[in-house]
């Protein structure tokens, strides 16, 4: 049988794809750079120091006047790029002579998440305002002074579970206690309601395609991770198949477009400890336009949460119940929550998972393309969590 | 299943070679000689891992030979009763060798080349199918798939993906047919 040679992906396998899964032109453009990138070298480990004159040379080029970088320090946390923290000495427009601290945030040769960071920088500086982002000061898309593509944004305050909590490699089932639990809940969809109800039409996202209202709503975003599938899996899965073509036979009608974040839960922001207020959302790579019912069916992931201090009640996102998220949502928003399209969402982020873990787990630690090839391989174990998941929940929607 | 050793061998190699290594201690002699020996001692197990079932059976192929040529040469009275222990174990070896003709290359290969080909059936069902094949190749699918990842799960249970262990795949040993006597 014919074989595909998915580490030296041939130009018309590359186009075959394209025509197959027709997505959003910047996703479009990130996808085939990735593959045309992939019979390329690995990742090799980068020094703070060529961090450091990569961040001078992009300066050098954007700032008049003299600068300082200094205290540059790795950060952790996060599968898919790498994030250096430093102190900027600079003169801020409209500020003056000031020392800000702020992060580097660079894709590493391939990622398990491939996204745009073009993308990323621009919707993190039109929620500025809405919710609370850090701000985004400068994007090296080309990239034409970092290795790879990179933005440069605010350091913002905050930690992302309280001091002395567990929770795993990825930052899922975080739990937060009773008492911040209650106060962080409220903000948590509050401001989820927020971004939702949010008039994106204004803002400058041109990197966003707009989908057309209604049946096929969904339908590009679908295809992205349809190929992401073909383009990253090592395997075939038979139940992946059969997900897919549901999720294409089923599509729900959006009736509004919403900006939807994508991966809203614990983890995902920061809050200070002193006051328990979320000071930033992070992690805006799978932004997107869309229906609002993407994102309240992430929040009620089944993986996402832990049973609360009675051994018995089902916190979903750590947070809330099912019927007290609902409760809270509608309110915020004035929509109306369907739940079968809740139940198609659900399917969805099951196979999406899947395709994440297990395929785009897979390629980039199979090519040693990322800074951490041993924590894609972990995180793959997860997948055959999701994938029974799926499984169930496709038996049930019947 | 993608949780495998060869990739997971690659992947600690990495990380011990581009993380862990630049870390030690220079003056901790004994961390950076252990540090080395293990990446020494894993570079060696990805280098036989590949081979080690055809290695094996190359060596039983040896020993079979080996006997039988003892057997046809040293004679029943010189031998004792390791002869007679000889005659049988070389049997056994040989009906062993026997049936370990597959390497786990082309076993894994099979498997590969199955479920590219089931992949491809179902998109053909799903495009130009009618609904009863539809409705035979979804239960068909749903149904294998169940067994199928409660030995996955089982596989990767210590990782700690599934906190409740009532809701565990039963042992991966249970599940897996038991080696033939």
């Amino acid at each position: 049988m014919q074989v595909i040679d998915k580490n030296n992906p041939s130009p018309e396998w590359i186009a075959s794809l394209r025509k197959r899964f027709p997505t959003e032109k910047e996703m479009d453009r990130v996808l085939t750079r990735k593959l045309q990138r992939r019979a390329g070298p690995g990742y090799t480990p980068i020094g703070l120091e060529t961090f450091c004159a990569s961040l001078q040379s992009l300066l050098r080029a954007e700032l008049k006047d003299p600068f300082e970088i200094r205290d540059a320090r790795w950060l952790s946390g996060g599968a898919s790029k790498l994030q250096v923290a430093f102190k900027l000495d600079w003169n801020q427009p409209g500020v003056g002579r000031t020392t800000t601290p702020m992060v580097i945030r660079m894709e590493p040769a391939e990622s398990i998440v491939e996204t745009s960071r073009l993308r990323e920088f621009q919707i993190i500086k039109a929620m500025d305002g809405v919710l609370p982002v850090p701000p985004v000061y400068w994007i090296d898309d080309e990239p034409k002074y970092f290795p790879y593509p990179t933005i440069i944004y605010g350091f913002a305050e905050g930690v992302v579970k309280p001091s002395g909590a567990g929770s795993n490699v990825s930052g899922l089932g975080i739990n937060f206690g009773p008492e911040l639990r209650k106060v962080l809940s409220k903000q948590y969809m509050d401001q989820l309601a927020r971004m939702h109800t949010w008039d994106w039409s204004k803002a400058n996202l041109s990197s966003l395609d707009v989908p057309p209202i209604g049946k096929r709503t969904f339908e590009m975003h679908l295809n992205w991770w349809r190929r992401v599938w073909e383009e990253d899996s090592n395997r075939d899965v038979p139940l992946l198949r059969l997900a897919a073509n549901w999720l294409e036979d089923n599509m729900p009608a959006a009736d509004r477009l919403s900006m939807i974040h994508g991966d809203w839960r614990a983890g995902n922001f920061l809050f200070t400890e002193h006051d328990q207020r979320i000071s930033a959302w992070l992690d805006w790579e799978l932004g997107h336009l869309g229906d609002f019912h993407e994102d309240v069916s992430y929040i009620l992931r089944p993986d996402l949460g832990h049973l609360a201090e009675d051994g018995k009640t089902y916190l979903y996102s750590g947070m809330m119940t099912r019927e007290a998220i609902y409760e809270a949502y509608e309110k915020a928003t004035g929509f109306t929550i369907n739940p079968k399209t809740i139940k198609y969402y659900d399917v969805f982020h099951q196979y999406r998972s899947a395709v994440i873990v297990i395929a785009s787990g897979y390629r980039p630690a199979r090519n040693g393309k990322t800074h951490q090839d041993l924590l894609l391989t972990w995180i793959m174990g997860f997948g055959y969590l999701n994938l029974d998941n799926l499984r169930k929940m496709l038996e049930e929607v019947g | 299943m993608e949780v495998r050793p060869d990739i997971q061998i690659q992947v600690i190699l990495k990380a011990l070679k581009d993380v862990i290594l630049p870390a030690v201690d220079k003056e901790n002699k004994l961390a950076q000689e252990q540090t080395h020996l293990a990446i020494g001692t894993l570079q060696l197990m990805a280098k036989f891992l590949p081979i080690a079932y055809r290695y094996d059976r190359d060596e039983l192929d040896r020993y079979v030979g080996l006997s039988r040529n003892l057997i046809a040469q040293v004679g029943n009275e010189a031998g004792g009763g390791a002869f007679k222990n000889l005659e049988t174990i070389a049997a056994h070896g040989a009906d062993v060798l026997e049936r370990a003709r597959a390497e786990p290359a082309e076993m894994e290969k099979a498997i590969f080349d199955l479920r590219a080909t089931v992949g491809e059936l179902i998109e053909a069902v799903h495009a130009d199918g009618d609904k009863a094949a539809q409705a035979s190749v979804r239960k068909l699918v749903l149904a294998a798939a169940k067994p199928e990842l409660e030995r996955e799960r089982a596989v990767v249970v210590d990782m700690g993906w599934e906190t409740d262990p009532s809701t565990h795949a039963p042992l991966i040993e249970k599940q897996l047919p038991p080696l033939k006597a």
